[in-house]
This record gives structure tokens, sequence and C-alpha cells, in this order.
């Protein structure tokens, strides 16, 4: 079996190199396929990580009218956490929220100083609510509108975040929309030359398929050749995929970092590189394989 | 060894090639199969080497009918068979020596055993001295024993040969028949088809003549006739 796997495969080694451009335009294809389904797999696996770090920061706050005491507040923490949706309630003093707010700005002398004019706290205490489910903030917000301590509100944040959420979600959405169509393109694609590649090698070796079927060559033996050409170019389509994939975020990684958090497209890459590179190699070796038995079939008698 | 039992053999078009063709050939047999072109000789040979099947009737090797081998095992069946053809079917870019041990890679023999046979099998065809040569370089004459070579590697039970002298001149037309004799002499089954009267002749075996998909004549110690 070693020996048939052995000849077969030194075969099939030959056939690529002779087949020349053929076998470039081949494995151009298949590469172009992986390319695409690995890109999308990334930009997905980004989108996701960024949702997942929007939805972490996602949160809903209460505002409370200046005039309202500490325990009124506290009151209202512990009605809140009381309700199911909520995961937790912070409670953030006029004090705290000052502090929050000159950190936060420490690089803008302007506004500190023009906060160091107004002498006043002007800022209001707050609850923070984060929801077990992003989906549910609005949800909170419509309960805290009709809570008990309505009155001593005095304005209800959450709007923002649904948005980014939404257009995130959206965005994820068209990606993989356009991903997959362009994915399918290029697989078809691919296995056209493919079989077609693999096909004219058949052709090229009818006197050699011809002779072998005569000495008794064991239909495997006459298959394999062809079959292990449909890996080859699988496996190079891939190592090339994976190679460019890698060039191709090296580049554009550094000139989005100010959109997107690097760490968030490196790990979508790096964190999921057997995943990627078995995606890759099911996908490739299906391709490959699929085309190759297609001609088979349709070409060589046995 | 080799039994026709009323084959028919029609091919697409309804054209009849065999038609309740019954016949036996026995082992260690030098049978001359003769006939016009078209008369269904090759079509004969073919299915004993189950290239094609029979549409009616059964051909058996060794009693087991080639009906019941299944495509997987076909290839066993075919090695017990040396095939030997007019246009010599040797491959123009591999060496004398390559085109016989290509044989015997194709079906999965060690190196070493091919290193030892293939120059052994060269020597009896008379072309031990060429071994390194290719088709181009060779005579006709020379490439149909290189085929020849190939064919016997197997050690096989029957030769088949379907016009083996057809592109050859008479001279080594011939020596390739006297070879046949030999390696029929060494207990070799030999079924040869030809149109060529002086090369049946010289063998001066059994003849069938087929006329038409039909057997006319099955004579032990025949000569060439065509009515």
């Amino acid at each position: 079996m070693l020996l048939v796997i052995g000849r077969t495969f030194s075969e099939s080694l030959k056939n690529f190199v002779r087949n020349g451009w053929l076998s470039v335009a081949a494995v151009t294809v298949l590469f172009l396929s992986l390319f695409v389904v690995s890109l999308l797999f990334v930009v997905t696996k980004t989108a996701d990580g960024i949702l997942k770090n929007v939805q972490e920061k996602a949160n809903v706050s209460v505002y409370f009218k200046t005039d309202v005491q500490e325990e009124a507040i506290l009151k209202a923490k512990s009605d809140l956490a009381g309700y199911s949706e909520v995961k937790s309630v912070e409670y953030v003093t006029r004090s705290q929220a000052l502090e929050n707010f000159k950190r936060n700005n420490a690089d803008e002398p302007v506004i500190i100083k023009s906060l160091e004019e107004l002498g006043d706290n002007p800022l209001l205490a707050s609850l923070v609510i984060k929801a077990n489910d992003p989906a549910k903030y609005e949800a909170i917000a419509n309960y805290v509108k009709e809570a008990s301590f309505k009155d001593d509100v005095s304005r209800v944040n959450y709007g923002k975040n649904k948005e980014i959420i939404e257009k995130l979600n959206r965005l994820i959405g068209e990606t993989k929309r356009i991903g997959l169509s362009l994915a399918i393109l290029f697989a078809v694609i691919s296995i056209l030359i493919t079989f077609n590649t693999i096909r004219i090698t058949i052709y090229t070796h009818k006197s050699e398929i011809e002779v072998m079927r005569l000495v008794g060559a064991s239909n495997m033996f006459i298959r394999l050749p062809f079959i292990f050409e449909g890996i080859i170019y699988a496996v190079i389509a891939l190592i090339l995929s994976t190679l460019f994939v890698f060039i191709t975020l090296n580049f554009i990684v550094p000139q989005i970092s100010s959109v997107i958090p690097k760490e968030i497209i490196s790990t979508a890459f790096t964190g999921n590189i057997l995943y990627l590179l078995g995606i890759q190699l099911i996908v490739g070796a299906f391709l490959g394989v699929v085309s190759s038995m297609i001609a088979i079939r349709r070409y060589l008698k046995i | 060894m080799i039994k026709f039992d009323q084959v028919t053999k029609k091919y697409k078009d309804d054209f009849v090639a065999l038609e309740d063709i019954s016949l036996e050939i026995k082992e260690g047999e030098f049978v001359s199969i003769v006939g016009q072109s078209g008369a269904g000789k090759s079509t004969l040979l073919r299915l004993v080497y189950a290239e094609e099947m029979p549409t009616a009737g059964a051909v058996y090797f060794n009693e087991k009918s080639l009906d019941s081998i299944s495509r997987r095992k076909l290839p066993f069946h075919r090695r017990n068979i040396g095939t030997v053809f007019q246009d010599f079917k040797l491959l123009p870019k591999k060496t004398a020596f390559e085109n016989v041990a290509y044989a015997l890679e194709a079906c999965g023999a060690p190196k070493n055993e091919i290193l030892e046979d293939v120059p052994q099998i060269l020597e009896i065809v008379g072309l031990g001295e060429k071994m390194e040569k290719f088709p181009h370089e060779l005579s006709g004459g020379e490439q149909q024993r290189v085929a020849m070579a190939r064919a016997l590697i197997h050690k096989p039970l029957v030769i088949v040969a379907d016009e083996p002298t057809g592109n050859l001149d008479p001279v080594s037309s011939a020596e390739i028949v006297e070879l046949l004799l030999k390696i029929n002499n060494l207990g070799t089954t030999v079924l040869l088809a030809s149109h060529d009267k002086d090369i049946v002749n010289k063998a001066a075996k059994r003849v069938v003549v087929l006329e038409r998909g039909k057997i006319i004549a099955d004579d032990a110690k025949g000569k060439y006739k065509i009515s």
C-alpha cells in the first residue's frame, strides 16, 4: 500500500510540474477561494469581537435630580437589583461622577478650567445598570420610567449603544452575505478549472492509462495520481492563502488600529489560526478532490 | 482453460461483432484466429482479457465466468493474461527497461524484484543489449519484442497477440512468431489473431477461422484459408 501511495504520489508531482500554466491557474483560483473564505472568517470574527466589546460596555444610566436624597437613590437601587433582567447596579455619587469626569478629560484644560470656574458640581448622581441580555436595555429603561421613583429621575440614558450594536449586527450580516457569495463564486470557478486541468492530465496520459489497465494495474493505482494532483493544488493554495491573509492583516491592521482596537483583529486571526487552517483544509481538499473525482468519473474509463 | 459458451457480442449501434461463438482453448495450446478485417478477431480477444463483456452467453477463464468478476478484481484477472498489439503500445518517454518495469510497478511489485526480473525477461526476448534504448531508437521488430517482454513479465498463463506482426516486415514477423512458439513451448497458452497467411502457416498450429462474427472452420493442424 505504501509502495502504491509513494509511486502514485510521485507520478502526480510529475504531472503537476508538467502541466505548467494549467497547474498555476488551478492553484491560483483555488487560492482565491480559500483567501476569500479566510478573510471572511477573520472579518466576521473581528466584528464579533467588536460587538462583544461594545456589548460589555453597554449600560443604562439613570440620572437623579440634584435634590434627591441618597436614601431614595439607594432604595431605587435595591428596587432595580430585584428586577429579573438586571445583572448589576452601581451607584455613582455626584462627587464620584465629578472625579470620573475630571479623569476622562484630564487632557482638556479648557474643560477642567471652566468646571473650576463653575464652582459648583454640575453633575448628577446616577445608577449604572447592566443587563443580562443586551436586547433588554429598552425594557429596563421603560421599567425605570414606570417605577415608584420615577419622579426623582432626571433622565435615562441608553440609546447610543443600542444604535452601535444594531449597526454592527447589520454590518456582520452584510459581510457574511457578500463574503459567502464571493466564496461560492470562486469555489465554482475553482472546481471548473481544477476539473479541466485534471481532465487534460487524464487526456495526455491516455496511453499510460491504457497500458496500466492492460498490465493489470489496480483501479486505485490508476486513479490515485489524479486525486493526489487535486490535493497538491489544494495544499499549495492553502499555504498561499494563509500567507496572504497574514500579510494582508499585517498591512491593514496598523492603518485601522485607530478605529478598531488592534487586539481584536489579531486575536481574531491568531486565536483562531488552527480553526482557520482547518476550515481552509476542509474547503480546499473538498474542492480539489471533488474536481478530480468528477474528471475521473467522466474521462477515466477503467 | 478458456471457454466461449454461445457468445454473442453486439456493439452500440446493434452491429453484431460475434454471433453464437462456442470455442474451447486448452492449457498450453497455440491457437491462431484468422479472418478478414472486421470478422471479429479483435472482439474475441478483447472478451478474453475482459475489455469487453459479451452481450449474450459467457466467457469462462479457468472455469470461472468473467461476468462474475467484480470491477475491483478485474485487474487481477488481467495479470493472468499478457497482451501484445499491432501498435506495440509502448510509452515513448520510457526506455525499454522502464517500459517493462512499469508493468511491475503498476502492480505494486517491490523494487528489488523489478531490478531482477526485467533484465532477465529482456534477455529472453533478445534485447539484453538494448535495455536503455527508447522506443524510437528501436526497430519495429525490437519494439514488438519489448511489448512481448512486458506481456511476459507477470508470467501470465495466456498470451493474447492481436495482429502482432501487422506493422512489421516479413523477417521481423517471422522472429515474433518464433518467439511466440518458444513461449508456447515453455507452457504458456497463446492466442494469436492475424490475417497474415505466412505467419499462421509458419506456426502450423490450430487455426480458427472467423467470418462475419461466426466460426466457419476450426482445424487442429490448420492452414490459413479464407473462402
